[in-house]
């Protein structure tokens, strides 16, 4: 089974990101991580290719420094990458990543395609559903499990009252939540080694041949407009002591505020 | 022809039944040297006086077994009746040449002395194989386990000195007293009577008796726990000479390496030597506190499991050495096969669960006689676990992430790391601003705050203490503020050498920058770190624990305390003087037993008047780990009851008020552990630095 697998790299999630003047990520600021969710689409596709064997690509849109970020989860396991990268597409919006994705898409032989439920950074959520609909495959959200047979992906559907099972012919697109795997795996030193060999291949815009006008940040749908923190949180409340005491002390201010 | 061999029915056969018995233990060695030859090679050998002097402490004068003075005794006593009594075995061996050298000059005297010697030797050495065999079989402390072997071997060795005595006696009774032998010519008196050919009779049946029980366990020898009386000289020489608390470098960079210990053949020989060395005592096992609080994990049957493997591997090898010449000869090519050391350890030495319950706290280490190293080996372990598997407890992923990512096991942004400096009434210096500035030549000491003083609420109000005493007694110091990162401790010893690596040499690089005359730290696993394992990568830095500083500070004049809980810095309250006045330490594995730092937390404790110190049957270089140490802060502890649990028990035993702590995962570990103490009430964990801020008159 061939897999790609969507990623992309994020500012570090401790909170140390800053924007430039032009209201964009200044990435000098925070070192780049592999976004959290789209880990859970790699395990994922880990464990499909440990089942039914196969390859997985890795998919990103990102600056030329990517491959940095892309060789961590190539340690985890993945076999190879495709980095579509090119000066033109800094301020690209969702619509037009989700065009340049589907273009890369198109280049390349796969049965699934999987990728996280959103990005840390810009957390839209929508450049899964709009590669899927511009590749016209299927498209499989919110996966809490991921089930292949020979020519068909089942998964649950997460649901705010349960699961819906859903079933649809390969190719087709999932969107993987943490549910369907727990913690993604930690890449092993081998496993650091062997990603270094790993072959990355870069393509630019004009090597999927689109126009850097109609998807660069020129062409870009939505414009950030202004940025504030968010509100600063009430402060934290450690409830220490014994397990019998900790426990009376939480029932107790749960009480008072009649959360039960 | 010396006279009493020549009284020996069959003399002339005593050196070839000798030379037969060993010529097997020879034969037998050569099988377990052959395992030892396919495993990975060990450390060289250098330092020659040094090991020689280790060979003294610890193999003649035997320092170690004196921790438990009865044990020590009766085995001193066996050790030396062998010692002596081999004198006569190789008097007889040798037919006599041995009486005939020493008893030559001053008309025999010499000689005399000898029996005398061996007289007594004996008699003692029988009195302790006696309290042995009722320690075994009777009293049975719990660190020894009942074995068949060691019941026999015990007999064996009663035999040997009772046939030895015999022998002695039956001659005095039947030729005559010998010079010398005052305790066997007194037990021959009363037989004076007996027809003189059955006393000769039994003097050589004794005789030849005590040679068979010699070659006997010569030839048993290879195969028991008492291997040791050779193995242990050779363990001891070729001990672990580095600091303690330094485990072995691994080259994360060889691509085909195996890293770590997988297999019994990624051992070196010198951890097959630890398995033939062991004497089985229990030591470990007994000062071990994941053992002492129901884990599965036993440091003795690790060292056995070793054995065990090796034992494993030779099955089946012929006894001849299989040299390329013998294996020539049809039929002779047993060939030591690379499956057959190929076993993994994990569930052939030890249990997965058992690799992660170990604290790393060396207590193990410190207990055994014959200077068995455990340590490593566990962390050689975890080491392929982690770099090759990724399988380790799955708790400890985030910790290893965030000391990957954020350069911190809490996996705070660095940008926090001077929160803890908030509300001090004086500026800490960031030596990059000093340097900046021109001014940070005038530093003294560069305080190494660590992750946890940096992150966790308890520990930053002990680096608020530390910080206020260094500007009460007018230190001029530095910190490095969001420059720092983890020193790695926990990464290397939760096995994860590549993330270690990674954290340690951006460390050195950091701390070079500066050059900064003297560390301190108030952590006693960064202080063991930067002052042990960085000088192997390049970084070699002067380091003193927080403790020892405060102590230096004290003695020079420098800081003057004033009564126990005087309201004059932080943690100080109205009813402080009142309750803060017995106090025991707990000393921390990394700084009392792995660095020998002991007396200094006691000094700073000490200059507090009015302070009462009680301490823990186990204290210093004995002390008993919080559970915390390697890497176990970020593991839970379902296994077993809380090592915490135990350690603040022993704690409320002494009925101190305070139980004083010099690390912050000490700090974490007791305060939790006095929370869930019944009869805990009042009593608080405090650091040195703590008790003595609250004291404090600038002088
Ligand atoms: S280091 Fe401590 S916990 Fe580990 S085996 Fe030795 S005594 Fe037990
Ligand atoms: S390892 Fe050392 S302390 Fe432990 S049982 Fe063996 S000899 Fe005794």
């Amino acid at each position: 089974m061939r897999i790609v697998v969507l990623v992309k790299p994020v500012p570090d999630t401790t909170g140390t990101e800053r924007l430039g003047d032009d209201l964009r990520l200044d990435r000098a600021s925070s070192p780049p991580i592999v976004n959290p969710n789209d880990e859970y689409a790699v395990e994922q596709a880990l464990r499909l290719v440990e089942a039914h064997g196969g390859e997985i690509t890795l998919l990103t849109m990102a600056p030329a420094g990517a491959t940095e970020t892309m060789r961590k989860a190539l340690a985890m396991g993945a076999h190879g990458g495709v980095l579509v990268s090119d000066d033109a597409l800094a301020g690209a919006c969702a619509l037009s990543t989700a065009r340049v994705l589907a273009a890369a898409l198109a280049t390349l032989e796969f049965d699934l395609v999987l990728c996280g439920i959103a990005s840390s950074d810009g957390g839209g959520g929508v450049v899964a559903s709009g590669v899927a609909t511009l590749c016209g495959l299927p498209y499989l959200s919110y996966a809490g499990s991921v089930e292949v047979t020979d020519d068909r992906v089942r998964i649950h559907r997460l649901h705010a009252t349960g699961y819906m099972v859903l079933e649809a012919p390969l190719p087709a697109l999932v969107v993987v939540t943490q549910i369907a795997v727990g913690e993604p795996r930690y890449a092993s030193l081998k496993g650091i080694m062997a990603a270094r060999s790993r072959v990355i291949r870069s393509l630019s815009l004009a090597d999927l041949g689109l126009d850097p006008a109609a998807v660069g940040g020129a062409a870009a749908s939505t414009r950030v407009l202004g940025v504030r923190p968010p509100a600063v949180r009430g402060a934290t409340r450690v409830v220490r002591g014994s397990a019998a005491d900790a426990a009376r002390e939480i029932v107790d201010f749960l009480d008072e505020r009649r959360f039960i | 022809m010396i006279e009493s061999i020549a009284r020996v029915p069959a003399w002339p056969l005593a050196l070839p039944f000798f030379v037969l018995g060993i010529a097997v233990f020879g034969l037998e060695m050569a099988r377990h040297l052959r395992v030892f030859a396919a495993v990975a090679p060990s450390r060289p050998l250098h330092a020659l006086t040094r090991r020689t002097g280790a060979l003294v402490r610890y193999a003649l004068l035997q320092t170690r077994l004196f921790a438990d003075p009865r044990a020590g005794v009766m085995h001193y006593l066996i050790f030396a009746g062998f010692v002596i009594l081999g004198v006569g075995a190789a008097n007889a061996v040798t037919y006599g040449l041995v009486q005939g050298v020493v008893g030559a000059p001053l008309d025999g005297a010499l000689w005399a002395a000898v029996l005398l010697l061996q007289n007594v030797a004996a008699v003692g050495a029988l009195a302790a194989v006696a309290y042995a065999l009722v320690r075994r079989l009777i009293s049975r402390p719990a660190r020894l386990a009942y074995t068949t072997s060691a019941v026999v071997i015990l007999l064996m060795i009663g035999g040997i000195v009772l046939s030895e005595l015999g022998a002695l006696t039956f001659e005095a009774a039947a030729y005559g007293a010998l010079p010398g032998a005052l305790i066997t010519n007194a037990l021959a008196v009363p037989l004076e009577g007996i027809d003189a050919a059955i006393l000769q009779g039994l003097f050589a049946l004794c005789w030849w008796l005590h040679l068979a029980l010699i070659v006997g366990f010569l030839v048993i020898l290879p195969r028991t726990k008492h291997l040791h009386i050779v193995t242990s000289f050779f363990n001891v020489f070729l001990r672990k000479l580095e600091p303690r608390g330094q485990l072995p470098m691994l080259d994360v960079e060889r691509e085909d390496a195996t890293f770590g210990l997988r297999t019994l053949a990624d051992l070196g020989w010198k951890d097959l030597l630890d398995g033939f060395t062991c004497t089985e005592c229990g030591r470990c096992q007994e000062a071990c506190p994941a053992h002492a609080t129901g884990k599965p994990l036993d440091p003795r049957a690790f060292i056995m499991g070793i054995r065990h493997l090796a034992d494993e591997a030779e099955t089946g090898l012929n006894y001849i050495p299989n040299g390329p010449d013998v294996r020539r000869l049809p039929g002779m090519d047993d060939g030591l096969t690379p499956t057959a050391v190929a076993r993994p350890l994990v569930d052939g030495a030890i249990s997965y669960d058992a690799v992660w319950d170990c604290v790393t706290c060396g207590a193990c280490v410190q207990a055994c006689p014959v200077l068995i190293e455990h340590v490593d080996k566990i962390v050689g372990i975890r080491r392929n676990l982690v770099l090759e598997d990724s399988r380790f407890p799955r708790e400890i992923a985030p910790a290893f992430t965030a000391m990957e990512r954020s350069g911190n096991p809490w996996g705070q942004p660095a940008s926090t790391r001077l929160d803890w400096t908030k509300g001090l009434k004086f500026p800490v210096p960031v030596a990059r601003d000093l340097a900046a500035a021109g001014t940070l030549s005038d530093v003294e000491v560069l305080y190494w705050v660590g992750c946890a003083a940096a992150f966790d609420d308890r520990a930053r109000r002990t680096a608020r203490a530390f910080a206020t005493c260094l500007d009460a007694a007018g230190v001029r110091f530095a910190v490095l503020g969001q420059e720092e990162s983890c020193s790695g401790d926990p990464a290397r010893r939760m096995g994860n050498e590549y993330v270690f690596q990674m954290l340690a040499t951006q460390n050195v690089e950091t701390l070079r920058r500066y050059g900064p005359p003297t560390i301190v730290t108030a952590c006693p696993h960064c202080f063991n770190t930067i002052a042990n394992e960085y000088p192997q990568l390049g970084g070699a830095f002067a380091v003193v624990h927080h403790s020892a500083y405060l102590a230096r500070l004290i003695a020079d004049g420098r800081l003057v305390p004033a009564a126990a809980g005087t309201d004059r810095g932080e943690g100080g309250g109205a009813d402080g003087r009142a309750r803060r006045r017995t106090v025991t330490v707990h000393d921390s594995c990394y700084l009392a037993r792995y660095n020998g730092v002991v007396a200094e937390p006691r000094a700073v404790v000490g200059a507090v008047a009015g302070i009462e110190l009680r301490e823990m049957d186990r204290h210093g270089n004995r002390t008993f780990c919080c559970g915390a140490g390697g890497g176990r802060m970020w593991m839970e502890e379902a296994r077993g009851t809380r090592i915490n649990a135990e350690r603040t028990r022993q704690a409320l035993q002494t009925g101190a008020q305070v139980v004083a702590v010099g690390c912050p995962f000490c700090m974490t570990m007791m305060t939790d552990g006095l929370a869930a103490a019944q009869g805990a009430d009042g009593v608080v964990a405090l650091d040195v630095a703590e008790l003595l801020a609250e004291a404090l008159v600038a002088g």
